[in-house]
């Protein structure tokens, strides 16, 4: 008992590393802006999802980012908590999906929610928190509304949405290959 | 792949300065009521008292201030945006200058300096911290200003394991993920050039061998924990202690003062 808790919390520990190495393997996307980039990190966090709980898969995002700010300081600290809860509204569909309905059919729909929920999300979070949390910390004028939706619009819904569409085409080959290893771990935890 | 290897040892700089000495605790909790009080400057003598604390602060690490400075050159861009921004959004006080279509009001000047001067504080002292202090200083640290929260069931101590086995694990992870794509590169594995599809397909050679290794450890280190007797956090002693000295209160005090007189320096 104690044995496989202290191993879970060592894999998930792990996985939260690797998807600390990963951020810094982006590339951003032709088109949009610099600053979004897109990265694997999210990888990591969903296989953690899959083979444990839903729960782990936060965890994962939440060990990269503190990892994250510890190595690179707090240069910008909202942009850490955005990409946390990005993360979160991704990986959490998927793996509660999975967890209810496994197979192979179910991770392509899990993918696609965790793309919409997060695509629809972050664009509410952004009108509503982030970018006036933004332009607070940094002392610019409060946006004007149209000026917020312009951005979201423009900017932050597409970018989750192709953010998850790249983020699924590259998991779904990815978990096809591991999927008997996935089963495999999962059966030794449960 | 470029992954540089200053990420091995984060942005810590080694020295034997009071700064780097001090309980991270400390540092942890001076920063965190700096960062709260640099929002109470409203003045320019406000500003400048609390650029004097910061500068003195970076000096003490006996780190050079102009490799400081230098590390924050992602931010200096930022800085200017902010200063320019204002000097084209605000349009309060007296005209200073004219252009065809556009004028540069004062308030502008004075708010841009302002607030590129709060960005800038709250970047160099946070900037302190990961400079003066190991990342695995700053995980004892959290562990130990949370113990509070173990009252109401939060798993501190686990967390605090995860945290550092993390930070143990990232040189030789990156090393790793190095190593594998090296050795799909050489099987003509492209991450950089081609359609898109065909980079996201070429990351799926890399990341399976890495989560597969990733288990592998992770099974050795619970064996060797357990094999050592680890049961938790439960009566386990510790090999680095913190503990606070005469130094850390001292730094408590002037800090106090220093705050005290920010309140009189403002406007």
């Amino acid at each position: 008992m104690q044995s496989s808790r202290l191993l879970k919390l060592i894999i998930i520990a792990l996985l939260g590393t690797i998807s600390m190495v990963l951020l810094f393997v982006n590339f951003p996307i032709p088109f949009l802006p610099p600053y979004l980039k897109i990265d694997f990190s999210e990888v990591p966090a969903l296989i953690a999802g899959l083979i444990f709980t839903p729960v782990a898969g936060i965890l994962v995002e939440a060990i990269k980012n503190l990892l994250y700010l510890l190595y690179t300081g707090a240069g910008d600290p909202i942009g850490i908590v955005a990409n946390f809860v990005a993360g979160t509204l991704f990986v959490y569909p998927v793996a509660l999906l999975y967890h209810k309905f496994k197979g192979k059919k179910t991770i392509v729909t899990g993918l696609v929610t965790g793309t919409v929920v997060m695509a629809i999300g972050m664009s509410v979070l952004n009108y509503l928190i982030i970018l006036p949390a933004y332009s607070w910390f940094m002392g610019w004028e409060t946006m004007s509304s149209g000026v917020k939706l312009a951005t979201v619009v423009g900017g932050v819904l597409p970018f989750n949405f192709i953010k998850g569409v790249i983020l699924t085409a590259l998991f779904v080959p990815l978990f096809v290959k591991l999927k008997p290893w996935i089963d495999q771990k999962r059966m030794s935890f449960h | 792949m470029d992954m540089s290897n200053s990420l091995l040892i984060g942005q810590y700089v080694p020295s034997n300065s009071f700064i780097h000495r001090l309980d991270p605790r400390t540092k942890i909790m001076i920063i965190f009521f700096f960062v709260v009080f640099v929002f109470f400057a409203n003045s320019a003598p406000s500003y400048a008292w609390l650029t004097v604390f910061a500068i003195g602060t970076a000096l003490a690490t006996k780190i050079k201030l102009t490799f400081i400075l230098k590390g924050l050159t992602p931010v200096w861009f930022l800085i200017i945006f902010t200063f320019l921004l204002h000097l084209i959004v605000t349009k309060e006080g007296e005209v200073l200058v004219e252009f065809v279509s556009f004028s540069i009001y004062s308030d502008a000047i004075q708010q841009g300096i302002a607030i590129s001067f709060r960005f800038f504080l709250l970047i160099l002292v946070t900037s302190l911290l990961t400079l003066t202090t190991t990342p695995i200083e700053i995980t004892d640290a959290i562990e130990s200003l949370l113990q509070p929260l173990k009252k109401i069931k939060f798993p501190v101590h686990e967390l605090a394991l995860m945290m550092s086995i993390s930070l143990r694990f990232i040189p030789t992870l990156m090393q790793e993920t190095e190593k594998i794509s090296k050795a799909q590169a050489s099987r003509g594995v492209d991450f950089r050039t081609g359609p898109l599809k065909d980079r996201i397909q070429a990351v799926v050679p890399l990341l399976v061998p890495l989560f597969v290794s990733a288990f592998k450890r992770a099974e050795e280190l619970a064996m060797a924990m357990e094999a050592r007797g680890y049961q938790g956090g439960e009566g386990r002693t510790k090999l680095r202690e913190l503990k606070i000295a005469k130094i850390d209160v001292l730094s408590f005090i002037v800090f106090a003062l220093v705050i005290i007189i920010l309140f009189f320096l403002r406007a």
